[in-house]
């Protein structure tokens, strides 16, 4: 599966919506409930399924779907 | 989703599934119910608060408890506490819970070097601002029960080793401060040991830098489970829903191998043996759950006489019979014998844990009698002990002397048995029981027994008013109170406290606000002395009335017609709940008969 599939099985469970569609652009803004709260999850469920720590730094400026995806891939490498 | 569909869903989360509380917590909105929210819980703190308060709020409906929470800010606690004005006071809940921070302190600690003096002093000075805190709730909401965290000492410190070697090392600061927390409890606090879970799971673990950096948290996200469950817990005892009997298997639960092939030198017990040692060690635990007043029954599969052999003639066996308040061994269905022994023992079974190796037997109580705790046994002996500790099945709001003496009393009940087989009616019975029974107003001293009683006691409570230490203490400082206590011995058994009254005085007019009983004095007459006592009190103040009322619950079918028996008259009847009058020429002229001698 593509690595934003992957994403978007987290983001469909922790924002309870089945029919969540995410792309790269996808931000805070365009969910209503992804708050600091749900954004630590988010970040906590992606270290599991990947097995990866996040930096500080990271978690600061993945705004957007894509970044993330670009800091997981690197971490993947 | 109404808020049973909800309970259950949670119910059925495990404590690690960090994901799906945190899922479930954000559902709370959906809930579409009639259920009043019937208690009120104020979070304060130095760490994200409302994280806690929503995955809380979810864990405590498994008690069923539909929880209002008000959430103070970070960082806001001397502002709610200290101005009278505040929200969260305005709020007025039932409970405040603070959960501080080690940064909070850390910048307090003793400098390198400092005296013994100067630290104690500083150690001191903390405290008392913690302190002050809860003197401050506590007057301002007299009946609120104060739950508070100690502080999860952080596993760092600047000198290394040597922090273990001077008391002024930060290591030793939080050390003595959370030492110091518990010396000074006032009853109205509750502590909750965050640092005793902090430590099993491991701080390496349990502490996440980075989360702390960006949002205050105190821990990693992974143990929110862990953190709010041992917060709710406290609500299960808080509220009396405390588990007190812990029913036991014998064969491969408390030795290896069956004692009816092997026999009773045969089983496995000899701590020369890896095996045999870790049953001795299972063992010694359940002793110790014992002598804090903990219940212990056996229920196994065996012909009774080879199940007691063990326990008279092996010598490696810690548990005597001594030890075991009911016992049965036979052949018959687990389901039932749990039955019969929450019977024999006078509890509900929804105060029992079961602690069987047999995955079988288990799901037979899971499916049979789900109110029971089920434990579920790893394969290896050596793990009991860690297992049955952290399901935290016997978590109470306190310990009293009457906890510690009540097994004794279960195994004198069997004397008492004896006895009642040798006289010819119950009245000899009762005369040769050589019963003592003192009534006294309620002292300082006997407030934890007192909200104990009323929080635990579900059958003989009349109005089932569940009482903190602090509401008590403050119903013992104003005067339209009466509060009352009983205590029973008889020839077998110092019973210690066993009811409770609660009288209000008001123009001449006594209600009894609530009256409860240990199921174990039943049918004694305690109750016919008892209500003697209220009426003597009654007549004393100068009252022209009694009033009773009995609000009916699930649980406390057996005083429904209490007041009746008593001689009151039914004033009126309302979806079941019922009030009752006795009048002054009643009061002058009552008289029952009751087989003690006072003091």
């Amino acid at each position: 599966m593509d690595m934003i599939n992957e994403l978007q099985e987290i983001f469909r469970d922790i924002f309870d919506d089945e029919e969540l569609v995410i792309s790269d652009q996808t931000t805070a803004d365009d969910i209503e409930d992804w708050d600091s709260l749900t954004h630590m999850q988010l970040i906590a469920e992606i270290e599991e399924k990947y097995s990866i720590r996040f930096t500080t730094a990271e978690i600061k400026k993945a705004a957007n779907v894509g970044e993330f995806i670009d800091i997981i891939a690197g971490k993947l490498k | 989703m109404n808020f049973e569909e909800y309970r259950d869903a949670v119910s059925q989360i495990k404590i690690d599934d960090y994901a799906a509380l945190l899922n479930i917590s954000r559902k709370w909105g959906k809930i579409k119910t009639d259920k009043s929210k019937n208690i009120k819980i104020g979070i304060l703190g130095s760490t994200s608060i409302p994280l806690i308060a929503s995955v809380t709020r979810a864990l405590l409906t498994r008690y069923d408890l539909y929880a209002e929470i008000y959430e103070g800010d970070y960082n806001g606690i001397l502002m709610d506490v200290f101005d009278s004005n505040s929200q969260l006071y305005k709020f007025e809940p039932g409970y405040v819970i603070i959960l501080p921070d080690y940064h909070d302190i850390i910048e307090n600690r003793p400098h390198v070097l400092a005296t013994t003096e100067e630290t104690k002093e500083t150690v001191d000075r903390i405290c008392e601002n913690y302190k002050r805190i809860y003197n401050t709730i506590h007057a301002n909401l007299p009946g609120c029960q104060i739950i508070a965290a100690n502080f999860v000492e952080p596993y760092y410190g600047p000198m290394g080793n040597l922090e273990a070697n001077y008391i002024f090392s930060q290591r030793m600061f939080f050390k003595q401060v959370n030492f110091k927390l518990t010396e000074n409890r006032p009853p109205f606090v509750t502590i909750i040991d965050a640092e005793a879970l902090a430590e099993y799971i491991g701080k390496r673990n349990w502490f996440d830098e980075s989360a702390y950096f960006l949002n205050k948290s105190g821990f990693s996200l992974s143990y929110i489970g862990h953190y709010c469950d041992l917060i709710a817990r406290q609500f299960e005892a808080l509220v009396g829903k405390a588990r007190k009997c812990l029913v036991l298997d014998l064969d491969n639960t408390l030795w290896g191998g069956t004692v009816g092939d092997q026999g009773s030198s045969g089983i496995l017990l000899d701590p020369n043996d890896a095996e045999g040692e870790a049953y001795q060690a299972f063992q010694k635990y359940v002793l110790d759950l014992k002598n804090r007043g903990v219940m212990l029954a056996v229920c196994s599969k065996n012909n009774e006489t080879a199940a007691k052999e063990p326990f008279e003639k092996n010598p490696y066996m810690i548990l005597r019979l001594d030890d075991i308040s009911a016992f049965a061994a036979n052949w018959d269905n687990k389901a039932d014998n749990i039955r019969l022994i929450a019977n024999q023992l006078d509890i509900g079974v929804d105060s029992m844990v079961f602690f069987d190796d047999n995955p079988t037997e288990r799901e037979l109580i899971r499916s049979f009698v789900p109110e029971v705790k089920v434990v579920e046994v790893p394969d290896d002996p050596a793990l009991y002990v860690r297992c049955l500790d952290q399901v935290f099945a016997f978590e109470w709001h306190q310990i009293t002397k009457e906890d510690i003496n009540r097994s004794q009393s279960y195994r004198d009940n069997q004397e008492r048995n004896s006895l009642m087989e040798i006289c010819v009616d119950y009245k000899e019975y009762l005369q040769k029981l050589d019963m003592h029974i003192e009534c006294r107003k309620l002292d300082v001293d006997t407030i934890p027994r007192f909200s104990q009683l009323t929080n635990k006691s579900n059958q003989f409570n009349v109005r089932t008013n569940r009482y903190s230490e602090a509401e008590i203490a403050e119903m013992m400082e104003d005067s339209q109170y009466s509060l009352l206590t009983i205590a029973l011995k008889d020839k077998f058994t110092n019973y210690g406290v066993i009811a409770c009254v609660v009288l209000q005085i008001i123009d001449q007019i006594c209600f009894i606000k609530n009256w409860v009983m240990s199921c174990r004095v039943l049918k004694k007459t305690v109750e016919d002395y008892t209500i003697s006592k209220i009426i003597e009190k009654a007549l004393k103040n100068g009252c022209t009335q009694v009033l009773g009322e009995y609000i009916p619950t699930k649980k406390n079918g057996m005083v429904e017609d209490l007041f009746e028996r008593m001689g009151f008259q039914l004033t009126e009847e309302e979806n079941g709940l019922k009030r009752y009058l006795l009048d002054r020429t009643q009061m002058e002229s009552f008289s029952r008969i009751y087989y003690f001698k006072e003091g």
